[in-house]
């Protein structure tokens, strides 16, 4: 479960990046968030990730304060970056092996590899290719098998689908939907309203560091997701909705 | 975790064209410069043993002894053997030393001024490589170890796992260090063995711990760069600002810092020019010659009703008069030169250690002291031969002096033929590895501090580093 309580950050600069955020993404959930850019959606990600102090507030990851006891907190979270370009110099296998060491997973063959990297419908000639050679998509396919592997019960997902042609996207949107059946809480930043409707449990939209509204599934049914995104966009910070 | 770090970081390293590049040239220079370095040592010692035999074979065919008093002998520095690795200053120096009874001794005829081309570019040894070359390399091995990291966003994703930040600089550090060192060692490995198979170079057992500890130096040198790129790559946020920072840097360290430190130790402490202590020594010459004139003369009216009363007696008295009357006048030059000198000695060694101590900020400056000083191809050395021939003079002078009043006849004018039996001959001892070692110490503690000055700044900055 993810969750933040009252979570804000201030940068040094002054600038509100995140203003009292509240948010718990219950376990077989996924929540979209949607926000322009600056929105605060990444702030939050990085909250979460304790990769930034919050300026009060507090950040779980399977009730774990993350700023506590970062490390044992992040066993227990997947992140997947927008434009995470990797090695170059290493193929496919390469550095999906290098991190998943790095989440503590060391007994995985080159088939367990193999598989995952074919889940995420990378082609097979592409595996012991050199990742310079990669375009923008099949890294981003790279770097959601890197999640993947990691197998934690908690995923962050920061502008996933950029760089993802339609037949990409249609797999990934199936790899989210998987996760929730494992019962693992998804937590999405995204521009991708069409995508997001499709998989989302929950919507949520900031505004200058805000929640300003918060919509399940079933709210939005009968909706325009799209026109709702531009309304809440555009109107001044409101409280936020249910 | 942390072995898979280094594995991943030597791995990134050794497939990137940097390090082909690096492999390359590293190998072609440093072999090419060890090759040079042997065979220049080669040239040098043939010339040096010709140059022995040559001295000899001269001073024999002299017809007498007033012939050794102008232009005198020749004292040849002999070649350094560890100058085929660290040239030092031997090729700008001279080679040779004429004593004589009149001016005071000083090395002439450096292969720069017999050639001054070779001064245009300097010596491409192995010291000048890693000074200059593979300090570069070690500063392209590190400009972008964190902050490139972060622009492929890498470090995000690796810190989103349970990994500490201690234990990847860590890693990264030992990966990097050792991906700089593998195409530093191999060429250095063959290079060893071109030492050891080389037909005219003989090492001693002391002269390989010296060779081992200029190449600690090496290792030290680079240590620093390596730790300094670390520190501003983990001070930065943008890898081509690492870059131009550590270019900076660089250039600071290796070309301003040295000559900004002789230039002020210059002005702060400044010595008379070699042409002012010529002259105050050729007028006190001069003046000596003249008093000599003067005694001559007196003694010889003095005594001048002796020479009809007893030729014979006065023939030995006459004798016994210039031999101990040469040697006062000689004695008294050589005192006053030795004064001069003295004082000239004083006031530029402690401009020298000025120029050294300040200079020292750099780590280009404590490589080139230390590793000169290793190979006994230093100012050091320089000064240590420069003062034992200066030591010789008197010694041959006396001789000399001693030689030329006894093979007289005054009688007939006849001089007797030249026996160099027992003529007194230039001894140098050689430097021990002890006293070497005591005067790099400040040379190792600079780069030892600096490393850890470096090293525990970016640690530090990297625990505290926005990896966004």
């Amino acid at each position: 479960m993810l969750e933040t309580i009252n979570l804000t950050k201030v940068y040094e600069d002054g600038q509100l990046a995140v203003d009292g955020l509240t948010l718990k993404v219950e376990p077989g959930e996924i929540f979209c968030m949607f926000g322009a850019n600056g929105a605060g959606k990444t702030t939050t990600i990085n909250l979460l990730l304790n990769f930034i102090p919050p300026t009060s507030g507090t950040a779980l990851i399977e009730g774990i304060d993350v700023v506590k006891d970062p490390l044992k907190a992040k066993r227990h979270v997947s992140f997947v970056s927008e434009n995470v370009t990797l090695y170059g110099n290493f193929t496919a296998l390469q550095n999906l092996d290098y991190f998943s060491r790095l989440a503590g997973k060391r007994t995985l063959t080159k088939k367990d590899y193999a598989e995952v990297l074919d889940r995420v419908g990378l082609q097979t000639e592409a595996f012991d290719r050199r990742l310079k050679t990669f375009s923008k998509g099949m890294r981003q396919k790279l770097g959601i098998a890197i999640a993947l592997v990691k197998d934690a019960p908690n995923v962050l997902l920061d502008e996933p689908t950029s760089g993802l042609d339609p037949q990409s996207g249609r797999e990934f949107l199936e790899i989210l939907l998987q996760m929730r059946d494992q019962g693992k809480s998804v937590f999405m930043s995204t521009h991708d309203i069409f995508r997001a409707k499709l998989i989302a449990d929950r919507v949520g939209f900031m505004r200058k560091g805000k929640m300003v509204m918060m919509k399940t599934r079933k709210e939005l049914e009968g909706e325009d997701l799209t026109e709702l995104y531009i309304q809440y966009m555009e109107e001044q910070p409101a409280a936020a909705g249910a | 975790m942390l072995r898979d770090i280094i594995k991943k970081e030597i791995l990134d390293n050794i497939t990137s064209p940097k390090f082909v590049f690096t492999f390359l040239l590293c190998a072609v220079l440093i072999l090419l410069s060890v090759y040079t370095g042997v065979t220049n040592y080669g040239a040098e010692q043939k010339e040096y043993t010709a140059a022995l035999a040559l001295n000899r074979k001269n001073l024999e065919a002299q017809p007498n002894y007033q012939s050794l008093a102008y232009p005198g002998i020749k004292i040849n520095k002999p070649p350094q053997v560890l100058g085929a690795v660290v040239n030092g200053i031997e090729e700008a120096v001279g080679r040779v030393a004429p004593v004589n009874l009149a001016a005071d001794a000083n090395l002439i005829d450096s292969k720069y001024s017999s050639n001054p081309v070779f001064a245009v570019f300097g010596p491409l040894d192995l010291m000048f490589i890693v000074k200059i070359v593979l300090s570069l390399f070690a500063i392209l091995f590190t400009y972008d170890a964190i902050v490139g990291e972060k622009e492929k966003g890498t470090l995000k994703l690796a810190l989103s796992n349970d990994v500490p930040r201690d234990r990847l600089i860590l890693g990264k550090a030992i990966g990097g260090y050792i991906s700089l060192l593998i195409p530093l060692l191999i060429p250095l490995i063959l290079s060893l063995l071109i030492l050891i198979i080389a037909p005219n170079l003989a090492l001693s057992r002391g002269d390989w711990a010296r060779l081992l500890l200029v190449f600690l130096m090496f290792f030290l040198y680079l240590s620093v760069f390596f730790s300094l790129g670390l520190f501003v790559s983990a001070r930065t946020t943008r890898s081509s600002t690492s870059f131009l920072v550590l270019l900076f840097v660089w250039v600071v360290f290796v070309m301003v810092i040295p000559k900004v430190a002789v230039l002020t130790a210059a002005q702060v402490e400044p010595i008379p020019s070699v042409h002012e202590i010529t002259a105050k020594k050729d007028a006190f010459f001069q003046q000596v010659q003249q008093e000599g004139q003067k005694g001559f003369r007196e003694w010889s009216q003095k005594n001048s009703a002796d020479a009809a009363k007893d030729p014979k007696g006065y023939q030995d008295k006459l004798k016994k008069f210039i031999e101990d009357y040469q040697q006062e006048l000689t004695s008294k030059i050589d005192a006053n030169n030795a004064a001069i000198e003295r004082d000239y000695q004083m006031k530029k060694k402690s401009q020298q250690n000025l120029a050294v101590n300040l200079s020292r900020i750099s780590p280009a400056s404590a490589l080139s002291f230390g590793s000169m000083t290793m190979a006994r191809t230093g100012v050091d050395e320089f000064d240590r031969f420069l003062a034992s021939v200066r030591a010789y003079k008197p010694i041959y002078t006396k001789w000399l002096n001693s030689k030329m009043t006894q093979s007289i006849n005054f009688q007939t004018g006849e001089m007797g033929k030249i026996k160099l039996d027992d003529m007194p001959q230039h001894r140098l001892e050689p430097d021990s590895l002890s006293k070497s070692l005591a005067r790099t110490l400040p040379d190792f503690v600079v780069m030892i501090v600096m490393i850890i000055v470096f090293f525990v700044g970016a640690y530090v900055s990297f625990l505290r580093y926005d990896v966004r």
